[in-house]
């Protein structure tokens, strides 16, 4: 099979680029494993705070809906429930459907893999019952189970404090915040103010200190300073963070530069989201963990630039769009994550300088 | 952290087991990865690399921006034998992924 | 337990199908993967580990940490969470290693 581009990825980021060039006429191939697109904004219920300005607000799955239904126009390869799983020596993508495995060339490809959750670990960590936040929230929003009655989250950060809200609106006793380090980790001082209205508590400095069960987790032991407290519980959450999907850029022989505010290591990218494989772009949290918002953006101005660099538009123009959005994720970027936006641009000034580039030698 | 704790859920390795190999001059993921089998299970070291980087950060002090990833190898995630041997008319798919992993001169892809 | 009305989703299980674990069967829906239908069951150990023999379940739902690996339609080490479920589903827990079923094994 053969396109002009390639996304990997139909969450927020892919689906934005991917408007951008199908509205120009380019010949767009999607792919990702999922058979919904719209990607981990399907299980979101909260409204996304600082949408860009083209956007009303919402909340992430009715964002889901919205870009799914842009792109509705246009006459779009989608290759859902499909998986990349490798390259072949020629730059082709390796994709398989679960029956076959085939070849997709593309004269351009945005890598838009998304983030994954980073684990915590703790003595009986892997007893069933135990799961990331946003295993969680899927339970909840997209496959309409309730996980657990009683339930505590590891972590406190903005989306810890929005699975804890959403899980004690569909009925599980969240019974408490777990937070190594001294102080809370989310900004949104709103949320903090409703996660305290019901009572929830926030144990700062503390950690679990061990689970226990038998074929499930029933009791946990949590470490707050000098006590321990002992609590009944059927579901743990836990949120290590979250960290960029690399093993697509790593196989595409990419260079990584190491970021801890956008994540750890971050494939290495210019201005025009170009890595240093100069046919494969990338978007959205591959790029560096943010919000919602600023993933649209970069969606955008990664399409932008691929349609510049395929001819699609002329210089002028592109520049001019590019110039609107670099203003907008720069208001959006710096609004709640000041440090998120100074590392990005630390990040693209290290472009020739990446920390790993002969990744394949060790 | 208590020692038994599981670092690796895959192979079931220990953060003991990962100690001991640090003590021993292990640096990278990847030598843990072949001194324990740590990684090398079916998630292919998707959950347990964070988990990995912060002990050789806390056991080596080196800092993070100095411990290289764990090397990710084609097919990306689980898929079937059969899958990757396919029907596929055009080619043999196995052929052609497989082919790619080539040896020379010590580097590995 | 199954939600049937959701906070702010609404209700949207609407079309119910019966799939058999360990050969008893349960109550799921359409939309659900299969290791959701389960957990809407209760039914959180989908297998144990290989070395030390301890209970396995959900923990990434994104295909990616393996944990939820079970036996499927008679498929073995099948990532239960990226899979949704059917009617008249068998579904077996990821307890020991496979046999190598002679049938499969070529000529």
């Amino acid at each position: 099979m053969e396109t002009d581009i390639l996304i990997i990825g139909a969450g927020p980021a892919g689906l934005a680029a991917a408007f951008e060039m199908a509205s120009k006429g380019l010949d767009v191939t999607i792919v990702d494993e999922s058979i919904t697109m719209g990607g981990q904004l399907n299980q979101q219920t909260q409204v996304i705070p600082s949408l860009p300005s083209s956007f009303q607000s919402m909340r992430g799955f009715e964002l889901a809906a919205h870009l799914t239904k842009q792109l509705e126009e246009y006459d779009i390869r989608y290759l859902l429930g499909h998986r990349v799983i490798g390259f072949y020596k020629d730059g082709s993508v390796g994709i398989t459907d679960e029956q076959d495995v085939f070849a997709v060339k593309a004269k351009k490809i945005i890598v838009a893999t998304g983030a994954a959750e980073n684990a915590v670990a703790f003595p009986k960590w892997t007893l069933p019952g135990v799961m990331t936040i946003g295993a969680a929230q899927t339970m909840i929003n997209r496959d309409f189970v309730q996980p657990g009655k009683e339930a505590v989250i590891v972590g406190s950060s903005d989306f810890a404090l929005d699975a804890a809200l959403q899980l004690s609106e569909v009925g599980v006793h969240v019974k408490g915040f777990i937070e190594k380090n001294a102080g809370i980790l989310s900004r949104d001082l709103e949320k903090i103010e409703q996660v305290k209205k019901m009572g929830i508590p926030i144990y700062l400095d503390s950690f679990i200190k061990e689970a226990r069960g038998m074929g499930a987790v029933e009791e946990i032991e949590i470490e707050i300073g000098t006590r321990v407290l002992t609590e009944k519980v059927d579901l743990v959450c836990v949120d290590g963070g979250r960290s960029p999907i690399l093993d697509i850029f790593y196989q595409l022989g990419c260079s990584f530069g190491y970021q801890k505010e956008l994540g750890g290591w971050v494939p290495q990218y210019n201005h025009q989201f170009q890595t240093d494989r100069q046919d494969i772009f990338l978007a959205g949290n591959a790029a560096g963990i943010s919000t919602q918002g600023v993933l649209l953006v970069t969606g955008m101005l990664a399409g932008i630039n691929v349609c510049e660099a395929v001819g699609a538009i002329t210089k002028t123009i592109a520049d001019e769009e590019k110039d609107f959005l670099w203003k907008e994720l720069e208001i959006l970027e710096t609004k709640y994550n000041p440090n998120i936006w100074e590392a990005r641009n630390r990040h693209m000034e290290n472009f020739a300088h990446p920390v790993i580039k002969e990744q394949f030698l060790s | 952290m208590d020692k038994s704790t599981i670092i690796c859920r895959c192979e079931e390795i220990s953060y003991e087991e990962i100690e001991e190999v640090l003590t021993n001059g292990a640096t990278t993921f990847d030598d843990i990865k072949r001194l324990t089998r740590c990684g090398m299970g079916p998630c292919q070291s998707k959950i347990c690399h964070s988990l990995v980087a912060s002990m050789i950060h806390e056991k080596t002090n080196t800092p993070y921006f100095q411990i290289p990833l764990p090397r990710m190898r084609m097919p990306l995630s689980p898929i079937k034998l059969e899958t990757l041997a396919t029907n596929s008319t055009s080619f043999s798919s196995v052929k052609s992924v497989m082919d790619e992993v080539e040896l020379e001169d010590g580097k590995v892809r | 337990m199954h939600i049937q009305h959701h906070p702010i989703l609404g209700g949207q299980l609407h079309k119910p199908v019966t799939i058999y674990f360990n050969d008893q069967p349960y109550k799921a829906y359409e939309q659900q993967t299969v290791a959701a239908a389960l957990m809407a069951n209760d039914i959180k150990r989908l297998g144990l580990s290989r070395n030390l023999v301890q209970p396995r379940g959900l923990f990434c739902t994104r295909g990616r940490c393996c944990s939820c690996y079970m036996t499927v339609n008679g498929e073995d080490h099948v990532r239960t969470c990226m899979v949704k479920v059917e009617e008249g589903m068998k579904i077996y827990l990821n307890d020991e290693d496979p046999d190598v079923r002679r049938e499969f094994c070529g000529d």
